[in-house]
């Protein structure tokens, strides 16, 4: 049965480059299947959608002063090609911005694209296609040292305050991004209890991409598991020098409810013993 | 004075909490490590470390990596700085981008009025450290008979109100039309169970492709199963039906 099996690596390039430069990027393209492919290159321009790093490509309008071709002798962009089952294939984009261009970010994606085969016409079907594509970040600047600007939108812990056991405390927040560059997202959270350390949580290097927000992951998780001791927990978020951001502190509290309730069970069942008892003595 | 059992239990437990303190976690200790140099009259030789072999071989089943002899390799932490210290520690382990769709062609066979067919296949996708993923979905067109223009309309799902945007419940044989359902990783925000399904965004329309997997960790081999479902109506014309689906993978940025 015919399938798609492709590989595209990276996965996602950076570049921060002056006006009228030209940069090369090589990218390796693999066929995992066992069958031959057709493949077709594309670049589109992407906007971001929500806080998580989703993109939509239909809002976002081309910029004429940026210009991508394929370095390849045998190949250029949108022009089909055929990639032999279980090889590979290098692509080597040429990006070119033009000496006009507007100092800004600009966002776009690499493609890679199979191109569709002739239907059978005997059949109802439908016939699947795959496409997978790398992000190119852009940071058309005349300087190295890009400015930011970057606004800790909000932090949150749920719950703030909870039993020693059962679900763990979630941290979450976002950073907002108010300069024409992106810029990444780095930090921890640091959560103590009396002054010891408690845990310390790294966050993600994600990006935030110019005007936009971006919701924090964590590298292993933004959450702190039970069981904890009862008592405040003070939580500090320090977010990495650079980002401009101060130290912001918070607390959450926890408290021995289900113990408690445990033990006032049991205290419960022993007078209830203790009256059935007495009450039973009373009647004989 | 008579204490209370149950009030010395409580006050026992309040105090033994109270007074807690965790311990503190053990420092780092650093090892001090220096290059080689080599020294003559005219000449003055710093080597980065001092070792028989190294380098990355490889042969039909297998890679590895080796030094032989090198001075203090190894990962050193401190706060702040995390040195990968030796030639292992160059090559990071990372899962490149990848997508696969299992089988391409998803044949309804013999299409009956009132008798739901279905066809299914694989989607598989592997990122790389700190990425996640979404896979977008569009068809070019709805199902559409050959050589003349009479569609199987997208299902609306029993409710009446499922979109390319919004997945609903479709058990009901007399809901007629085509959609999909995904099942697996990364799916469960678009589709709460098999029973729901949505339109496929048509391209020709001008709909907006729409996400239908996604996961904001990196993954390894996460997999969903697609279930196309066709329903027609005793009204619907015969024919052979047919439109092409594109399926979409990129890196959350």
């Amino acid at each position: 049965m015919p399938n798609f099996n492709l590989t595209l690596s990276p996965s996602q390039v950076e570049f921060t480059l002056k006006p009228s430069v030209t940069i090369i990027q090589a990218y390796e393209v693999t066929n995992n299947s066992s069958q031959d492919i057709t493949l077709n290159t594309e670049i589109l321009p992407w906007v971001p959608v929500g806080n998580n790093g989703s993109v939509n490509y239909l809002q976002a309008a081309t910029s004429s002063d940026l210009n991508f071709s394929l370095a390849n002798s045998d190949l250029k962009i949108g022009q089909p090609f055929v990639l032999k089952a279980n090889s590979k294939q290098q692509l080597v984009l040429k990006i070119k911005t033009s000496k006009e261009i507007n100092l800004s970010d600009y966002y776009q994606t690499f493609f890679v694209y199979q191109n569709q085969n002739p239907l059978n016409k005997n059949d109802n079907f439908s016939q699947a296609t795959g496409k997978i594509g790398s992000h190119i970040l852009l940071s058309v600047s005349n300087t190295e040292n890009i400015s930011i600007k970057a606004k800790l939108e909000s932090f949150k812990i749920f719950p703030k305050i909870k039993d020693v056991f059962f679900t763990p405390i979630t941290f979450s927040g976002e950073i907002k991004n108010d300069s024409t560059y992106f810029f990444k997202t780095g930090g921890k959270i640091i959560i103590t209890k009396n002054d010891s350390p408690v845990k310390e949580i790294t966050l993600n290097n994600d990006n935030v991409l110019t005007n936009h927000y971006r919701s924090f992951s964590c590298v292993d998780s933004c959450k702190l598991n039970t069981p904890l001791w009862p008592g405040k927990y003070q939580v500090t978020l320090k977010m990495d020098e650079n980002l401009g951001i101060a130290d912001s502190s918070y607390s959450f509290y926890i408290l021995p409810i289900s113990p408690l309730l445990f033990i006032l069970l049991i205290v419960g069942i022993i007078f209830g013993i203790k009256k059935i008892k007495s009450s039973l003595q009373v009647t004989h | 004075m008579k204490i209370k059992p149950s009030l010395f239990l409580i006050s026992l437990f309040f105090l033994s909490t109270i007074y807690h303190l965790p311990g503190r976690q053990a420092g780092l200790r650093s090892n001090i490590s220096f290059a080689q140099t080599f020294d003559s009259a005219s000449f003055h030789i710093d080597w980065g470390n001092f070792n028989m072999t190294s380098g990355k071989k490889s042969s039909a089943n297998y890679t590895m990596t080796d030094t032989v002899g090198q001075n203090a390799p190894g990962q050193y932490n401190s706060a702040g700085y995390v040195v990968k210290s030796g030639f292992q520690y160059i090559y990071e382990k990372s899962i490149p981008f990848s997508f696969a769709i299992s089988d391409l062609d998803i044949n309804f066979g013999y299409l009956t009025p009132n008798v739901g067919s279905t066809a299914t296949n694989v989607l598989t996708v592997s990122t790389p450290t700190s990425h996640g993923y979404e896979v977008i979905a569009v068809a070019n067109h709805p199902l559409t008979a050959i050589g003349v223009n009479i569609t199987i309309p997208d299902t609306l799902c029993d409710s009446g109100s499922c979109s390319e945007s919004t997945s609903g419940l479709w058990t009901n044989n007399s809901t007629y039309g085509f959609g999909f359902n995904a099942n697996g990783s990364g799916t469960t925000s678009y589709f709460t169970n098999s029973n729901y399904f949505r339109q496929f965004a048509n391209s020709s329309s001008g709909e907006n492709p729409q996400i239908c997997m996604s996961e904001n960790v990196s993954v390894e081999n996460n997999s969903a199963i697609i279930t196309y479902k066709v329903l027609i109506s005793p009204k619907q014309p015969g024919g052979t039906y047919q439109n092409s689906i594109n399926f979409i993978a990129i890196p959350k940025y």
